[in-house]
C-alpha cells in the first residue's frame, strides 16, 4: 500500500464501506428484528394504497426523448457560455469569435430541427 | 524458308485447334492441308538444295538461345543438312499424303478439326525432332511427337481399349525416354554441352573416357550410347519396349500410318543416325544395337505371321522393319539405315492407308478372318496393295530394276554380311529369315483380304465400294514412291555419289583397309544380292500355298507345332511377362500408397485434416455471434482485460 | 489574449464542414426530393477539399496549439477517404431512390463523417482525436439505423451505438490514464517524454492498451469486433458499403498515428497487443466467413480479416511496415467499393438481394459483371498478378523484416483458408445454374464497377509506382 496513486484512492474506499456497511446494517437489522410472514398481499407493489392501475413500464411518446434531447444540446450550450463570458476578457477576439462560430453552427441545427418540424407537438 | 517448312504445320495445328468451331470442319481441313501442301513443297525444295548442294549447303538457321544457365547454353536452332533435309521430305511428304487421305477416311467422324489439329501437331513436333541441333531441342520433338501419339492413339477416347493402348504407349515410351534424358545428361557430363557440332568435335579426344560407376570403370561413350539406345527402342519399338506399338493400332489408320509406321517410330533410327559420330566411338554399343535389331527383326516377322487383325500384322511388319534399319546402323551402315526408313515410309504408309482403305470398304472390319474375295470391288485399292507389298517384300531383278525395299533391304543385308563380325553375320541371317517370313505375311495379308470366297456378312459385302478421291490420290502417290524412290534414291543414299550427298551429317569411320562399310557392301560375293529376292518369292510362293492353292494346309500346319505357334501367337507372352513382372505390383504398391500412404496419412493430416478443422472452427468462430449485445459488451471488456493482463504477465 | 491560429492547414476541413452545413441548409429549405441535389453537391464538395488537400502544405504543419497536425501522411489518408466517401455517395443515390430512404440528410451526414475521420487523421492531442473519432461515430450510428422503419436496421443502429459507447469509453478511460500518468494528451510531448528514455509508468501503458482497445474497436478487429458482421447484415447496404471503406481507413490510420507518434518509444510494450489483434482477427475472419451465406455478412468477416493483414503492417511497427498498410488500404478501398457496388446492384424484379448464391450464373447473364466480381474476390484472395497481392506481399515482407516471421506465416496460412470462400463466389457465379437474372446495374454502379476492377487488375499492376511512392512519402512523413 505504498503507492502513492492508490493512497489518493482511499477515501473512496473508506467511502465505499460505510455506504455498504449502512446499508446492510440497515438490512440486515430488518431481518433480525422484524417479523417475517409474507403473503401475496404484502409482496405486492403498491401505489398510494390502491392497486396499481397499469404496468410500470408504460411507454412515452418518443417526441419527450426528442424535446429532452434538444433541451440537453442548449442547455450544455448555456453551460459553456457562462465560463467564456466570464474569460471573455482574457481571450480577446479570437475567444469572441470562436463562440459566435460555435452558436452559428448551433443555429444552424436549431434551424433545421425547426425547418424539420421537431418543435412541434403535432 | 525453313522456318515455313517447319512451323507452318504448327500455325495449321493452331488454327485447327483453336478455332476449329469457328472455321468449321471443312475450314480446319482446308487449312491444315494447304499448310502441310506449302510445307511438303518447301522441303522437297530444301531436300534439293541441301542434298545435291555438296557438303557446303548444309547449315543451321539460329532461332533464339533457350536456356543460358552458368554453362549450359541451349539454342532454338534449325540444322539443316542431308540427314535432316531427308527426314523433312520424308516427314513432310507422307504427312501431307495422311492429311489428304484423312479427309476421306474421317469423313464419318463427328471431330474433324481435333484430329486435323492433331496430325498437322505432330508434324511440328516431329519437324522439332529432326531439325534439332542439339539433343535437348531434339529431346523436346520426341517429347511432343510422344504426346501427339499419345493424343491420336486415344483419338476415339470413348473406346476403353484406346484409353488402355495410349496410356501404355505413353508409359512403355517413358521407359525409353528416361533412358535418353540419362543418356543426354551423360553426354553433357563427358562433354559438357549439348550441341552437336561441339559434341562431334570432342568426340576423338574423349573416345577413351570413363566414368565410374558404383566402383567400375565404365566406357564413357558406351554407356552413353547404350542409355540413348535405350531411349531410340522405345520409341521405334525395339524387341523388349515393343509392346505398346501393335497396341497403338487403336488410333484412326491414317494416324498408324504417319506416326506408327512412317515418321514417329523411325525418330529411334533418325537420332542414332544423328549421333553417327559418337556411335562410331562405341563399337561396343554398335554390337548391342545390331542384336537388338536383328532379334526384332526375326521376332516381330514371326509374330506378324500369326495374327489377324489387318493392321496388326503391318505393325509388327514395321516394327520387323524397324529391326532391320538397327541392325544397319549396329554395323555401321548408317545411310542405309535412312535409305530403308526412307523407303520404307512410303511403302508402310502405302500399306497402311491401302489397309485403311479396305477397312473403310468394310465398314470398320479390322480381323481378316472376316474378310476376303473383296479385289473385284476395290480393285484400286487391290492394286495399290500388291504395289505395297512388292516394296515390302524387295522384289526386284539385280540390277535391271527392283521396288523400293529391293534396293535398301538389299543394301542392309549386304552391308551385314560385309561386316563380318558375328553379329554382323548373325543379323545378315535373321534378316534373310526375316525376309523370307515377311514376303509370307504380306501375301498371306493379301490373299486372306482380297481373295477366297467373301466371309464377310451380306450388308457388309453389299457395302464394299472404292474409297473416294482424297484417299486414292494419295495412294496413288505413295505408290509412285513405293516404285520409285528405291531405284532414284540409290546412287545418292549409298552409291557413288554419297559421300557429297550426305556432306558431314554422318560419320562412318573406314576399316583397316581404308573403305568404309558401304564401300565393302559393294564387293560381297554374287549370291548375297540375289539372296533375299530369292527367299522372298519363296515367302510368297508359300504363301500362295497356304492361302490359295489349299486353305486348310495352315490349320494343319498350325496343329503340327501348336506350342510354338501358342508361343508364337501369343507375342511371346512379352504383355503377360509384363504384365506380371511390372504392371500388378505397380499397381499394387499405387493401391496400398493412395488408400494407405495418400488418402489415411497424407489426406488425412493435411489436406483433408486441414480443410475439416478449418470446417470445425468456422462452424465455432460463427456460432460465437450470438446476436446479443451484452455478449459483444462482454467479449469487448475480456478482450481488453485480457491484453492487459497479458501485458502484466509477460511484463515480468 | 490568445493568438489567431494559423487556419491554413485545416483549410479542406474548415471548407468541408461549411459545404456540410450548407448542404444541410439547402436539403432542409428544397424539403423532400432533394437527395440527387444535395448527393451531387456533397460529392463536388468533397472533391474541392480533395483539391484543396493535395494544394496544402505538404511538410508538417501544426496549428490550433497543437491540436492539429497536417502532413503528407494525414494527407494521403484523408484522399482516400475522401474518394471512398464520395464513391459511396454516387453508388448510393439508386439504392436510396428504390428502397424509399431518399432523404437528403443521408450525404449530409456522410459529409459529416467523413469531417469527423478527417479530425480524427490529422489528430495530434488525445482530446482532437475524441472530437474527431465522436464526430464520425454519432454520424455513422445515425445511417447504421437510417432504414429506421426496418428492425434489422434499428437493431443495427442499436448495437453499434451501444458498443460504440462502450468503446468511446474505455478509449476516454485510456486517454484520462495517460494523461494522469503522463501529465500531457499532447502526441508530441508525449512522444518527447517517452523519447527520454525513462520507463514509463504502468498507468501509462494501461492507458495506452484501453486508448488502443478504443481504436480497435473502430476498426473492428478482434477481439473489438463483435459488431461488425450483425451492423453489416442490419444496415443499410450502401452504409454498409460505406462501413467497410472510409472509417476503416481512417481508423487504421489514426491508430497508426497514436501508436507511432506518441507511442512510437513503447513499440516493445504495444507490439503484441497488435500482434494479437491481427492474428486473431486474420484467423475469425478467414474462418467465420466460410460458413455465411449472406453476402454481407461475408464482406464483413472479410474486412475483419483484411484488418487483420493490415494490422501484420502496423505490428512491424517500422517505416516499411507503414507504406503497406497504406498501399493495402488503397488496395483495399477499390476492391471494396467495387464489391460492394455489385452487391448494390444485386437487385432482382425491384427488390435488393443480399444471399450469395443469388450470384449463381451471373458470369451468363452479366459476364462482365461477374468477370469484375471475379478480379475483386482473386484480388482479395491475394492472388498474383491482382493488385491485393501485392497489399499481402508488402506488409508481410515489414513483418518478416522486423522479425515477425510466425505473424507473417500465420498471415499467409489464413490467406489459403480465406481463398476458400472468395474462390466459392467465383465458383457460384460461373459454374452454378442461372436463376433469377439480376437486373441491369445504374450507369453510376457500372462505371465504378469497371473503374475499380481496372484499377485492382491491371492498372495497378502496371502504375504501381505512383501509389508506391505516394505511400513511401507518407510513412516517411510519419517516421521523420
Amino acid at each position: 500500500m505504498s503507492n502513492p496513486l492508490l493512497i489518493e484512492y482511499l477515501p473512496i474506499i473508506i467511502f465505499l464501506a460505510i455506504a455498504v456497511g449502512i446499508a446492510s446494517a440497515m438490512l440486515i437489522a430488518s431481518l433480525l428484528v422484524a417479523k417475517q410472514n409474507p403473503d401475496s398481499e404484502k409482496l405486492s407493489a403498491y401505489e398510494c394504497g390502491f392497486e396499481p392501475f397499469a404496468d410500470a413500464r408504460s411507454k412515452f411518446d418518443v417526441r419527450f426523448y426528442l424535446v429532452a434531447i434538444l433541451f440537453i444540446i442548449f442547455d450544455l450550450e448555456v453551460a459553456f457560455l457562462f465560463p467564456w463570458a466570464v474569460a471573455l476578457g482574457d481571450i480577446g477576439m479570437f475567444g469572441f469569435w470562436s463562440m459566435m462560430i460555435f452558436l452559428g453552427i448551433l443555429t444552424i441545427g436549431f434551424i433545421y430541427e425547426w425547418k424539420k418540424g421537431a418543435l412541434e407537438w403535432e | 524458308m525453313e522456318i515455313a517448312a517447319i512451323f507452318l504445320p504448327l500455325l495449321g495445328a493452331f488454327v485447327a485447334g483453336l478455332f476449329g468451331r469457328f472455321i468449321g470442319d471443312k475450314g480446319a481441313q482446308i487449312v491444315t492441308c494447304s499448310l502441310m501442301v506449302v510445307a511438303a513443297i518447301l522441303s522437297v525444295i530444301l531436300f534439293v538444295q541441301i542434298g545435291f548442294g555438296g557438303p557446303e549447303a548444309a547449315r543451321t538457321v539460329h532461332l533464339f538461345t533457350w536456356i543460358d544457365s552458368g554453362s549450359f547454353e541451349v539454342a532454338w536452332s534449325l540444322r539443316m543438312d542431308t540427314l535432316t533435309a531427308v527426314m523433312l521430305v520424308v516427314v513432310n511428304v507422307v504427312s501431307c499424303m495422311v492429311h489428304i487421305y484423312s479427309i476421306g477416311y474421317m469423313s464419318h467422324d463427328p471431330s474433324k478439326a481435333r484430329f486435323m489439329s492433331y496430325l498437322s501437331l505432330f508434324t511440328f513436333m516431329m519437324l522439332m525432332l529432326v531439325t534439332a541441333d542439339n539433343l535437348l531441342q531434339m529431346f523436346f520433338g520426341w517429347e511432343g511427337v510422344g504426346l501427339a501419339s499419345y493424343l491420336l492413339i486415344n483419338f476415339w477416347y470413348e473406346k476403353k481399349s484406346a484409353n488402355d493402348a495410349s496410356m501404355k504407349a505413353f508409359l512403355v515410351n517413358r521407359v525409353g525416354d528416361f533412358g535418353f534424358a540419362l543418356g543426354i545428361m551423360a553426354i553433357f557430363l563427358i562433354f559438357g554441352t549439348v550441341q552437336f557440332d561441339e559434341i562431334f568435335a570432342q568426340v576423338p579426344e574423349k573416345a577413351n573416357a570413363t566414368f565410374n560407376f558404383l566402383g567400375f570403370e565404365v566406357h564413357a561413350l558406351t554407356t552413353a550410347c547404350l542409355l540413348l539406345f535405350i531411349g531410340a527402342m522405345g520409341k521405334s519399338a525395339q524387341l523388349g519396349l515393343h509392346t505398346w506399338l501393335p497396341d497403338a493400332m487403336e488410333g484412326p489408320t491414317p494416324v498408324s500410318a504417319l506416326i506408327h509406321a512412317a515418321t514417329m517410330v523411325t525418330a529411334g533410327v533418325f537420332m542414332l543416325a544423328r549421333m553417327s559420330p559418337l556411335f562410331e566411338y562405341a563399337p561396343d554399343a554398335l554390337a548391342f544395337v545390331t542384336v537388338m535389331g536383328a532379334l526384332t527383326a526375326i521376332v516381330a516377322a514371326t509374330i506378324g505371321m500369326t495374327q489377324f487383325d489387318i493392321k496388326r500384322v503391318i505393325a509388327y511388319s514395321t516394327m520387323s522393319q524397324l529391326g532391320y534399319m538397327f541392325f544397319a546402323i549396329g554395323v555401321g551402315a548408317y545411310p542405309a539405315a535412312i535409305f530403308h526408313l526412307m523407303t520404307h515410309a512410303f511403302f508402310k504408309a502405302l500399306l497402311f492407308l491401302g489397309a485403311g482403305s479396305v477397312i473403310h470398304a468394310m465398314s470398320g472390319e479390322q480381323d481378316m478372318r472376316n474378310m476376303g474375295g473383296v479385289w473385284r470391288q476395290i480393285r484400286f485399292t487391290y492394286a495399290m496393295m500388291w504395289i505395297g507389298n512388292l516394296a515390302l517384300a524387295g522384289i526386284g531383278i539385280y540390277g535391271v530394276f527392283g521396288f523400293a525395299g529391293f534396293y535398301s533391304k538389299d543394301i542392309i543385308l549386304e552391308t551385314a554380311y560385309a561386316d563380318h563380325s558375328w553379329y554382323g553375320t548373325m543379323a545378315f541371317w535373321l534378316g534373310l529369315a526375316a525376309a523370307a517370313l515377311t514376303a509370307f505375311y504380306s501375301w498371306r495379308l493379301l490373299f486372306l483380304t482380297f481373295h477366297g470366297e467373301p466371309r464377310a456378312d451380306e450388308k457388309v459385302m453389299a457395302h464394299v465400294h472404292e474409297s473416294p478421291l482424297s484417299m486414292t490420290i494419295p495412294l496413288g502417290i505413295l505408290a509412285v514412291g513405293a516404285v520409285f524412290s528405291g531405284i532414284v534414291a540409290y546412287p545418292w543414299f549409298v552409291g557413288h555419289d554419297l559421300a557429297h550427298f550426305w556432306g558431314g551429317s554422318i560419320l562412318m569411320l573406314a576399316n583397316a583397309e581404308g573403305e568404309t562399310i558401304i564401300d565393302a557392301a559393294h564387293h560381297v560375293p554374287g549370291w548375297v544380292p540375289w539372296a533375299p529376292t530369292v527367299v522372298a518369292l519363296a515367302g510368297i510362293g508359300f504363301a500362295w500355298l497356304f492361302y490359295v492353292k489349299s486353305p486348310d494346309l495352315p490349320g494343319r500346319a498350325v496343329a503340327s507345332i501348336r506350342q510354338l505357334h501358342g508361343i508364337v501367337f501369343n507375342k511371346y507372352y512379352f504383355d503377360e511377362l509384363y504384365d506380371a513382372l511390372f504392371v500388378k505390383p505397380a499397381m499394387k504398391l499405387g493401391l496400398g500408397l493412395w488408400k494407405g500412404g495418400d488418402e489415411k496419412v497424407i489426406d488425412g493430416f493435411g489436406p483433408d485434416g486441414a480443410a475439416n478443422l478449418t470446417q470445425r472452427l468456422s462452424g465455432v468462430a460463427s456460432r460465437l455471434q450470438t446476436g446479443y449485445v451484452y455478449h459483444y459488451a462482454f467479449v469487448m471488456v475480456i478482450g481488453v482485460v485480457a491484453l492487459i493482463a497479458w501485458f502484466f504477465l509477460s511484463a515480468r | 489574449m490568445v493568438a489567431m491560429p494559423d487556419l491554413l492547414p485545416a483549410l479542406p476541413e474548415l471548407f468541408l464542414a461549411c459545404a456540410g452545413m450548407l448542404l444541410l441548409m439547402i436539403g432542409v429549405f428544397r424539403g423532400e426530393g432533394s437527395l440527387r441535389l444535395v448527393s451531387w453537391l456533397a460529392v463536388g464538395a468533397l472533391l474541392v477539399t480533395g483539391v484543396l488537400l493535395v494544394l496544402g502544405p505538404t511538410e508538417r504543419t501544426v496549428t490550433f496549439s497543437g491540436l492539429f497536425v497536417s502532413d503528407s501522411f494525414a494527407v494521403f489518408a484523408k484522399l482516400l477517404v475522401l474518394t471512398a466517401t464520395a464513391l459511396t455517395i454516387i453508388l448510393s443515390q439508386r439504392y436510396l431512390e428504390t428502397e424509399q430512404l431518399a432523404r437528403f440528410e443521408y450525404p449530409v451526414l456522410l459529409v459529416f463523417a467523413t469531417l469527423g475521420m478527417m479530425g480524427m487523421i490529422s489528430a495530434n492531442d488525445l482530446i482532437a482525436l475524441y472530437v474527431g473519432l465522436e464526430l464520425q461515430s454519432l454520424s455513422l450510428y445515425v445511417i447504421a439505423a437510417f432504414k429506421r422503419d426496418f428492425a434489422k436496421s434499428s437493431e443495427a443502429g442499436l448495437k453499434y451505438f451501444v458498443l460504440g459507447a462502450l468503446s468511446s469509453g474505455m478509449l476516454l478511460y485510456g486517454a484520462s490514464l495517460v494523461y494522469g500518468f503522463a501529465g500531457t494528451t499532447n502526441f508530441d510531448a508525449l512522444a518527447a517524454l517517452f523519447a527520454a528514455g525513462e520507463t514509463p509508468a504502468v498507468g501509462v501503458i494501461v492507458g495506452m492498451v484501453f486508448v488502443a482497445a478504443g481504436l480497435a474497436f473502430k476498426i473492428s478487429a478482434v477481439p473489438f469486433h463483435m459488431w461488425t458482421p450483425d451492423v453489416y447484415e442490419g444496415a443499410p447496404t450502401s452504409v454498409t458499403a460505406f462501413f467497410a471503406v472510409a472509417p476503416k481507413i481512417a481508423a487504421i490510420t489514426l491508430f497508426i498515428r497514436v501508436l507511432v507518434d506518441p507511442f512510437g518509444d513503447l513499440l516493445a510494450q504495444w507490439q503484441q497487443v497488435i500482434w494479437f489483434c491481427a492474428v486473431a482477427s486474420m484467423i475469425l475472419g478467414s474462418l467465420a466467413a466460410i460458413q455465411q451465406s449472406n453476402i454481407k455478412r461475408l464482406m464483413a468477416y472479410s474486412s475483419i480479416g483484411h484488418i487483420g493483414y493490415a494490422l501484420v503492417g502496423l505490428a512491424a511497427g517500422t517505416e516499411a511496415g507503414v507504406r503497406g498498410v497504406l498501399i493495402y488500404m488503397a488496395i483495399y478501398l477499390a476492391m471494396n467499393v467495387g464489391t460492394f457496388a455489385i452487391i448494390l446492384s444485386m437487385r432482382v424484379q425491384g427488390r435488393m438481394v443480399e444471399e450469395i448464391r443469388d450470384l449463381s450464373g451471373l458470369s451468363k447473364s452479366h459476364p462482365m459483371m461477374a468477370l469484375a466480381m471475379a478480379i475483386f474476390m482473386w484480388s482479395m484472395a491475394g492472388v498474383p498478378p491482382a493488385a491485393g497481392f501485392f497489399g499481402k506481399f508488402y506488409v508481410f515482407m515489414a513483418a518478416v523484416d522486423a522479425g515477425l516471421i510466425v505473424l507473417a506465416v500465420i498471415g499467409v496460412i489464413t490467406s489459403v483458408v480465406s481463398c476458400y470462400y472468395y474462390l466459392r463466389i467465383i465458383k457460384v457465379m460461373y459454374f452454378d445454374d442461372l436463376t433469377e437474372p439480376l437486373e441491369r446495374p445504374s450507369r453510376a454502379a457500372s462505371l465504378v464497377i469497371a473503374g475499380t476492377a481496372l484499377f485492382t487488375f491491371p492498372v495497378f499492376f502496371i502504375f504501381s509506382n505512383a501509389i508506391l511512392t505516394g505511400a513511401a512519402t507518407a510513412a516517411a512523413s510519419l517516421f521523420q
